[in-house]
């Protein structure tokens, strides 16, 4: 089957896809824990240093005031390594001493502390910087801050390693998954082509080589166990139609035999005759129907058919039963049409059907035999103004031995319907009951698929 | 010199039957009750007919007449089996079989086959377009009918089934051969349907003054016409 393959391959990258996203958002989440915490654990390293820096000026400030920490951010300033910024101002707000010549814009001072906390982080020059700004006793400004580039560097250069660890774990779990899911496919596809193979009518293919030792060999265990069963069966019903045939005929055909021998009573031996003939019909009927249904979806033993001809001769053999029977008999049958098909079985189809409305129109009804083309298929039609199915048997007309309870004064056995619709399921055909007066039946067969 | 016919059946009755018909017509009856024993018999010695049965001891007939006339046996063959689907039917013919008749049968009908095949075995080619029974001629090519002189308006299907009588002129010839060889329909429709196309040829061809087609009650039809009357 043509569907088979790209349904196949789109549950390939399907898995494959969700292989791949589900490894990255795991990495990714487990990546994203550790950076937090690389990120918490820097800050706080910051924190440390600036409060290490601030607790030397206090203890400075707490002996000599002003002097000291003047002289001691000087001595700071002139060892500086940019790394941090340092700035005393004067009540006016001239430099006292610092690393930078102004106070930096958007900064307030808060409190007049030498603790760490109230901090803020202010951007200047495109490096964030830890920054603590005070006022001393006496409306001497101080600013204490400590760069954060190195801690950013740090985080920036996790950040790009862990961007490019993504990329390369989707790729990877992309290929990985891809692979797998390939395997699974393939493996699920023998078990597909197989069964594809068993539905066209091979039933004894098998898949060669051994099993392996997994769910996928448990699998065509299974499968094959299955078919063998089913082969089994098809086979026992083969054998047993014949069976039925020799043991039933053989003893008929001895009582048979007898009843030629029987002189003086010839309408009661015609009789008998008669019955056997029926019951012998009613037989084949079964066996006819049975042999149809397992042989229903293989193409095995059908052959090109000139469906048209085939429909053309059966008419032609009863027509004249119909107008003997005073029905106007008509048939419209358009030449050429053929069909996959077995001639004997849909030449017995319609001549059931033909029968089967001989059989119940009376003198005056019409009979009408329709066989065109439709699009892809060839439309039968058998049509009659006759009584038509009764209602309380339209549900159930193509199931054996039914039959209507006004007909049981007519020859016949209900499997005349029954083995119309088998025939038309081993060909493939549609049957179609459409509704209105009389009789009428739609086949409609698959067309015969040419190369011309 | 007696036309011999070999009986290759299992079962004892059905072969006493059929021995009986055989006698019946004259011809030397031998029997064979396996398969294997049948194919050697049909091998060393010329038979006219085999009568064969299909589910045997050994095997089933229809493939064994590949083998029978692969070993120079030049018989016609009459299956006579119990396999008597239409499917059945089919199949043997298409494997070879000249004909097919199911059990159970009637001995008429088995007569009638018989006859049919004796004479097929006999019977010269027909290459004259004319076929003429006294007042009654047929024109094979012009696909006509005269009696009397007299044009007689026949359908295609009406014209076959004269020809087939015409044939086996003054045999029973059953209905069921004529469905098979007329309509070449291998089921039996159960209804008498190939009674109404007979009766049509058989009024047609007597308002033109032939009684060529006659019932054989019980049995079927018989093409009897009187030459030179």
């Amino acid at each position: 089957m043509t569907l088979a393959r790209p349904m196949a391959a789109r549950a390939t990258l399907r898995l494959a896809a969700l292989m791949a996203v589900a490894v990255t958002v795991l990495s990714l989440g487990a990546m994203a824990l550790q950076y937090r915490l690389v990120e918490v654990r820097l800050m706080a390293a910051a924190r440390a240093a600036l409060a290490a820096d601030l607790g030397g000026f206090g203890a400075l400030y707490d002996q000599r005031r002003i002097i000291a920490l003047r002289q001691a951010i000087d001595f700071r300033a002139t060892a500086a390594t940019g790394e941090e910024m340092l700035l005393l101002l004067d009540r006016q707000g001239a430099v006292l001493a610092g690393t930078r010549e102004g106070w930096p814009v958007g900064v307030t001072a808060r409190g007049d502390g030498f603790g760490v906390e109230p901090a803020e982080i202010v951007v200047e020059g495109g490096v964030r910087w830890l920054t603590v700004a005070r006022e001393l006793p006496g409306g001497f400004p101080l600013l204490v801050a400590r760069s954060l580039r190195p801690m950013d560097e740090t985080l920036a250069a996790m950040r790009r390693g862990m961007l490019g660890l993504l990329a390369a774990l989707l790729v990877a779990g992309g290929g990985v998954g891809w692979l797998a899911a390939r395997s699974v496919m393939r493996r699920i596809g023998r078990v597909n082509d197989l069964a594809d193979r068993v539905a066209e009518g091979e039933l004894d293919a098998r898949l060669p080589g051994a099993r392996s030792d997994d769910e996928f060999g448990l699998l065509e265990t299974h499968v094959h166990a299955m078919l063998d069963r089913i082969q089994n069966l098809n086979r026992a019903t083969h054998r047993l139609s014949d069976t039925i045939a020799h043991e039933l005929r053989t003893p008929l055909n001895r009582m048979l035999q007898k009843l030629s021998r029987i002189e003086g009573q010839d309408d009661l031996t015609a009789e008998l005759k008669a019955e056997m003939r029926q019951a012998i019909r009613m037989f084949d009927s079964l066996l006819d129907i049975s042999r149809a249904e397992a042989d229903q979806g293989t193409g095995g033993g059908l052959v090109p058919v000139d469906l048209s001809a085939v429909a053309a001769e059966v008419w032609d053999l009863y027509e004249a039963l119909a107008e003997d029977k005073g029905l106007v008999a008509e048939a419209r049958v358009q030449p050429g049409l053929r069909v996959l098909g077995d001639r004997t079985l849909i030449a017995q189809a319609l001549a059931n059907l033909l029968d089967n409305a001989i059989k119940y129109c009376a003198a005056g009804d019409r009979l009408t035999l329709v066989l065109e083309e439709t699009g892809d298929r060839h439309l039968m039609r058998v049509q009659d103004t006759g009584p038509g199915l009764p209602d309380e048997m339209k549900g159930a007309a193509f199931d054996r031995f039914v039959r209507a309870e006004r007909d049981r004064g007519l020859p016949g056995h209900g499997l005349g319907l029954a083995l119309v619709r088998a025939i038309a399921a081993r060909h493939g055909a549609r049957l179609v009951l459409p509704e209105g007066r009389g009789f009428t039946l739609e086949i409609h067969w698959p067309r015969l698929q040419q190369s011309d | 010199m007696q036309d011999r016919i070999l009986i290759v059946e299992d079962d004892a009755e059905t072969a006493a039957a059929v021995r009986a018909e055989v006698e019946g017509l004259g011809c030397a009856a031998d029997h064979c009750a396996t398969l294997e024993a049948g194919i050697a018999a049909a091998v060393a010695n010329p038979y006219k007919v085999i009568v064969l049965d299909r589910m045997l001891p050994g095997g089933d007939g229809v493939e064994a007449m590949a083998q029978m006339r692969a070993g120079g046996s030049g018989a016609l063959i009459l299956i006579l089996s119990a396999l008597g689907r239409a499917a059945n039917r089919v199949e043997g013919l298409e494997k070879g079989a000249d004909d097919y008749l199911p059990k159970p049968f009637e001995p008429e009908e088995l007569r009638a086959r018989l006859r049919a095949l004796l004479r097929r075995g006999t019977m010269q080619v027909l290459d004259n377009d004319l076929l003429a029974f006294g007042d009654l001629e047929i024109r094979l090519k012009a696909r006509t009918v005269h009696v009397k002189r007299a044009h007689v308006a026949v359908s295609p299907r009406e014209f076959e089934l004269l020809t087939y009588f015409a044939r086996n002129a003054g045999q029973v010839v059953t209905r069921m051969q004529l469905l098979e060889n007329v309509w070449n329909l291998h089921f039996d429709p159960g209804t008498n349907v190939v009674d109404v196309h007979v009766g049509r040829l058989r009024r047609k061809l007597e308002e033109a003054g032939s009684t060529a087609i006659q019932t054989a009650r019980g049995e079927g039809y018989v093409f009897a016409p009187k030459v030179g009357g």
